[in-house]
């Protein structure tokens, strides 16, 4: 163990090399931009056995890491924003295809250059999982996580670990490196594709990730892995903590002090961060509101969720994205999973960061307010702007 | 040499590109990737195939290429089958970055001038004045305004190993042009001239003929640049035939004018007389 005190991007060139990554491509985006450098340095000083593939543009860096995962090497790829739409094309064939790739997306709002959700957000049906996290650790600890699973031969899904531009990628705080024999044990290579070598196979199977049988089987045998990803993660989380002494709740939601709680906020990222302090605050006033982090959007919390909300009278959703004409994406997704429950929590919609807007610590103690009264009988407004 | 392709496959009668694939395996071997983006006939060889997104081809031969690399693997070849709309258009972009890298993979575009996958839709590989369907010919329109995209001298421009063109009409030297160019390390394009009957709109018997024809008129030159300046001209016929052989059976020209026919002449001889020029020197001048 060796603590370094290093920006977000850093911490995430550093899990390609304790992953041992073999072939990475990206191209350069603020706020993405550092990784792209640090994984050329890392090449140019030959810190281990890779290749970086400096490419022409986000579509081909996507497309690189598809060739290089089919033929089964580990791989990854990085970007923001702009850089994932472009992505947009091939990641489903990423998706579909089945490929282990992992990426690291640094949040970059589409409505100027600081970080929101609404990238990542944008990308649910290309078919791969969603993570979002709060701090440089846990990018570094959700990368390699995030191998583990998307090679899982349960799994093979790609995976996505969204963390938030300026914030993480570009300030630095102090990281714990894991032992790279630990890291090596705990995450063996990558074996997850059936191989396409012409000595080993006659003809493939793959082409553009279709496959033969039923077309909307395709579709659901997808959805199907996706929502299994639970469990593995669940699973992945345990075996993490075992090895390496640290954990993310269960991987799908983090609990902070939701003890005692009687409602509970719900926020994704760095703002839940914030939100601890603020929780903090409250819990010394005797107020009993708590945070649960989602980590995981795709696949979503829903037994968690359910669980949690037997026993809260109200949760605040804050969303750092919108569809716009529809609404918070988490929002909508917490309000279809409790619509079964007999006895509902009551839950109100909060948009906050959009645009990278500054989220302090007494706007989360509004809304810890907001529906501590709404869940006693108080008026609110079902969507607040922060 | 054995057969790699898969018989009858998707092709229509007389599908220059079925022959193109025909050639080109069988030329390569057995131990190949085949990348495939959307074109047509798709289904062609036996070897292993990956595919993509239409725009992603010289990406995907990147990352295949990177792969095998980091599996010890770089014996098997990634070649491309691409058509010309994943060459000279939406696959450009990709192309020339990989070519730029020089990455070790070797891309294979029959080029039969038009989107026929779609039915027959107009490239930037289409000819001058050809007549397509989204090109037809009407009292504003001549058919296709502007002439064919100059790939092989664009990808030269890349200073890459080697780029050279062949065509159906010519297997020896399509198939000597595999050889020579499928253990080369690095980026390598062989553009292959493929009729379509159904787009160009010819007797599906006259494949070969057409194709000769193409050669022998000075329309589609043979070809080789190495290192983006060795240049070498591979048929020489001490005169051309007038290109009016070469348009006069496809009824996708057949709307030309004797003055559209001269032009087509004009800059069929101008380009000749250069490559003529260049193949003295050895040295291409671009």
């Amino acid at each position: 163990m060796s603590y370094e005190v290093m920006v977000g991007n850093k911490a995430a060139a550093v899990a390609c090399r304790l992953a041992r990554v073999q072939v990475a491509s990206a191209f350069p985006i603020t706020p993405q931009t550092t990784i792209t450098q640090y994984l050329s340095e890392m090449h140019a000083n030959a810190e281990w056995d890779f290749d970086f593939v400096n490419v022409e543009g986000e579509l081909s860096s996507q497309v690189v890491v598809q060739g290089a995962s089919r033929v089964g090497a580990r791989t990854f790829t990085c970007t923001s924003g702009p850089g994932l739409l472009y992505m947009h094309h091939p990641m489903q064939g990423t998706g579909s295809g089945r490929l282990p790739v992992v990426m690291a997306v640094v949040h970059r709002s589409y409505k100027g250059m600081q970080p929101d959700h609404s990238d990542l957000m944008s990308q649910q049906w290309t078919g791969w999982s969603h993570l979002y996290v709060e701090h440089a650790q846990e990018i570094l600890d959700s990368l390699l996580m995030a191998y583990k699973i998307a090679e899982d031969p349960r799994v093979r899904i790609p995976g996505a670990v969204g963390y938030d531009g300026y914030v993480l990628s570009y300030t630095a705080e102090p990281v714990d490196i894991p032992d790279q024999a630990l890291v090596d044990d705990w995450l063996p290579p990558n074996k997850a594709m059936p191989s396409i070598l012409p000595d080993e196979v006659d003809q493939s199977t793959f082409s553009r990730g279709w496959g033969g049988g039923d077309p909307q089987d395709r579709w659901k045998s997808h959805h199907d892995a996706i929502l299994g990803i639970e469990d593995v993660l669940k699973e992945t989380m345990d075996s993490f903590d075992k090895t390496f002494g640290r954990r993310y709740g269960n991987g799908m939601i983090e609990e902070y002090r939701m003890e005692d709680a009687e409602v509970a906020i719900m926020a994704m990222g760095t703002i839940a961060g914030t939100c601890k302090a603020a929780v903090d605050k409250m819990q010394a006033e005797g107020k009993k509101v708590g945070l649960i982090k989602l980590r995981s959007f795709i696949p979503f919390p829903e037994k968690d969720l359910t669980e949690w909300a037997k026993k809260l009278g109200g949760i605040a959703v804050v969303d750092r994205s919108i569809c716009p004409g529809k609404g918070g994406p988490v929002f909508s997704k917490v309000r279809d999973t409790l619509y079964d429950m007999e006895d509902k929590p009551k839950i109100l919609q909060f948009h906050a960061g959009l645009g990278g807007k500054e989220v302090r610590v007494h706007d989360f103690e509004a809304i810890g307010d907001k529906i501590l009264s709404y869940a006693k009988g108080g008026k609110a407004d079902k969507v607040t702007w922060v | 040499m054995s057969e790699m392709t898969i018989t009858p496959g998707s092709a229509c009668q007389g599908c220059g590109a079925a022959l193109a694939a025909r050639l080109a395996f069988k030329a390569l071997g057995p131990n190949v990737i085949r990348h495939g983006v959307p074109c047509c006939p798709d289904s062609v060889t036996k070897t292993p195939r990956i595919g993509t997104v239409f725009e992603g081809g010289g990406a995907l031969l990147t990352g295949t290429a990177h792969g095998l690399k980091a599996l010890g693997r770089s014996d098997v070849k990634a070649v491309a089958f691409f058509g010309d709309g994943g060459t000279y258009d939406i696959g450009f972009q990709g192309l020339s970055g990989a070519a730029e890298r020089n990455e070790n993979v070797f891309v294979i575009t029959k080029d039969n001038e038009a989107y026929m996958n779609t039915g027959n839709q107009r490239s930037s590989a289409t000819p001058k004045y050809s007549r397509t369907s989204t090109t037809p010919v009407g009292v504003a329109s001549r058919g296709k305004a502007t002439h064919k995209k100059n790939i092989p001298f664009i990808f030269a421009a890349h200073y890459v190993p080697y780029v050279a063109t062949a065509s159906v009409g010519y297997p020896e030297d399509l198939i000597a042009k595999v050889n020579f160019a499928k253990d080369i390390e690095g980026f390598r394009m062989l553009i292959i001239h493929a009729p379509c009957p159904v787009g160009w709109r010819f007797d599906p018997a006259k494949t070969m003929d057409v194709a000769r024809s193409g050669v022998q008129t000075g329309v589609w030159p043979l070809m080789e640049i190495q290192n983006g300046e060795d240049f070498k001209l591979n048929y020489k016929p001490k005169e051309l035939k007038p290109v009016s052989e070469y348009l006069k059976p496809q009824a996708r020209f057949r709307h030309m004018t004797d003055d559209e026919i001269g032009d087509v002449q004009d800059f069929t001889t101008a380009r000749w007389e250069s490559l003529i020029d260049n193949d003295a020197k050895g040295k291409l001048i671009m």
